[in-house]
């Protein structure tokens, strides 16, 4: 089982400290749900997470004493991180999800591996069209597709439903659920934790610049093993 | 002196007669002037990606220097590479003052800074997602500035067409680097500069016939690699 537990995250920005001293874990097949108004630094911490965006500090167990850069580096690879609003390549919707398929595979292993993300994601009709032209609903699932397509262990999502209709929530909700029934740890950045129902989650709150389980009644699932985050002295 | 008529009429035959010298004289100007752009356009597309993405001290300054030698006159380019290649010059030895090679070099001083303008100017404007989708999904830095480069590229193209705008119409660099010797470095804008002041426009006329075209074709190359405008007018109010 994959994991990723990450300590002394601290982030900010010049007379704007966001987290300070954070930590949390990720843990393949869990899903954990950040929680927090517009502005605390949930798409900050996810790019962090992702190895996106440098903080001041960070460490990742079982990499001890590597720098910052080793860990970013070390994240990127473990990590895929999708926008609230998914970037669309300018392109087909196959070209896109087949953006991050392994250098690895072969033409024939490509062609077989982007037929399956275009299938589960219920876009193998849109395979030859625009990318950039493509619904809120669209776009998110083949940002979802095209993640799918990249083996990576852990997938951080910024409020993947907003903006979409009920239809195409529930689609998007299928989706997460399929992944995390694939084995893969979904962290999940979302302004109210009642837009994922159904999901087995773990709810974690932004308080006082660090991470904490949020009060019992939101925490759908706490027991121990599954994913957790502390805020030291909260 | 012949009217602008009977010069237009000889230009038109000049032309279409195939005349060898004429041809020869826009075969130099095609030759000189794409190598420039060629040579000049993956060091420009670094500087631009450079400046548009690496925080170094005194970039500020260096995209001013940039924008600032834009405006330089070509002459003045070509009399600083005189300078450099002329006999008694730093670089005298290499000998290629009055070669085809001295007017690349002036050429490449020319596209340089125009097509790194532009091209940082529309990297700086690219979707910070693009970037970050990019590396998210595995991209290296080289396969993200790729990827960020393709994301723009009809803009990246204009930037390049314009440099290759700018050489092809310079008549200062060429004229001073060349020296203007019919069959080796006579191209276009110092042919035209020399048959107007000898009063023979029948040749001028037809080598400006050309370079207009090719400002069309130039134009309308680009406009169709452009393709259909994002904002679709057939469903505009």
């Amino acid at each position: 089982m994959s994991t990723l537990r990450l300590r002394h995250i601290t982030l900010g920005y010049p007379g704007r400290p966001l987290f300070e001293d954070a930590e949390i874990d990720l843990i393949g097949g869990r899903c954990v749900l950040l929680c927090g108004a517009n502005g605390t630094g949930k798409s900050s911490l996810l790019r962090v997470i992702s190895g996106l965006h440098r903080p001041q500090c960070i460490r990742l167990l079982g990499l001890e004493g590597a720098g910052i850069r080793t860990v970013c580096a070390d994240l990127r690879r473990r990590v895929t991180y999708l926008h609230q609003h998914p970037y669309a390549f300018r392109g087909t919707v196959s070209a896109n999800v087949a953006y991050g398929l392994p250098s690895g595979l072969d033409a024939v292993a490509r062609r077989m591996r982007l037929a399956e993300a275009l299938h589960w994601a219920g876009l193998a009709h849109l395979a030859h069209a625009d990318a950039t032209r493509l619904s809120c609903g669209e776009r998110q699932r083949m940002a979802l597709a095209r993640a799918w397509a990249r083996p990576s262990p852990f997938l951080l999502l910024d409020e993947p439903t907003a903006n979409l209709d009920r239809e195409s929530r529930e689609r998007t909700l299928a989706l997460l659920e399929a992944l995390l029934a694939g084995g893969r740890g979904l962290l999940i950045a979302t302004h109210d934790a009642h837009h994922f129902p159904g999901l087995d989650s773990t709810c974690l709150e932004i308080e006082r610049r660090r991470l904490c389980l949020a009060l019992p009644g939101t925490d759908r699932r706490v027991t121990d093993g599954t994913p957790r985050a502390s805020g030291g002295g909260t | 002196m012949e009217s602008l008529t009977e010069a237009s009429t000889r230009a038109l035959i000049l032309l279409f007669s195939g005349d060898a010298e004429l041809w020869g004289i826009i075969g130099v100007s095609f030759r000189v002037s794409l190598t420039a752009v060629l040579l000049a356009t993956p060091v420009a597309l670094m500087v631009a990606a450079a400046l548009a993405f690496i925080r170094f001290p005194g970039r500020r300054l260096a995209v001013s220097v940039l924008n600032t030698l834009l405006a330089v006159p070509a002459v003045v380019v070509g009399l600083s590479l005189y300078l450099l290649l002329s006999r008694h010059g730093p670089l005298g030895e290499w000998r290629l003052l009055f070669t085809q090679s001295a007017m690349v070099l002036g050429q490449i001083a020319l596209s340089l800074p125009i097509i790194a303008a532009m091209g940082h100017a529309a990297l700086q404007d690219t979707d910070p997602r693009a970037w970050e989708t990019a590396r998210t999904l595995g991209a290296g830095p080289v396969r993200a500035l790729l990827t960020l480069m393709s994301e723009v590229r009809y803009a990246l193209l204009a930037a390049v067409i314009a440099g290759f705008g700018r050489i092809i119409a310079e008549v200062g660099s060429a004229m001073m680097l060349g020296g203007n010797i019919l069959n080796y470095t006579r191209n276009i804008t110092t042919a035209i500069a020399l048959e107007t002041s000898r009063g023979a426009f029948a040749q001028g006329i037809a080598l400006g016939g050309v370079l207009l075209v090719l400002a069309f074709a130039l134009n309308t190359g680009l406009h169709w690699f452009q393709g259909r405008s994002r904002l679709d007018p057939k469903y505009l109010t």
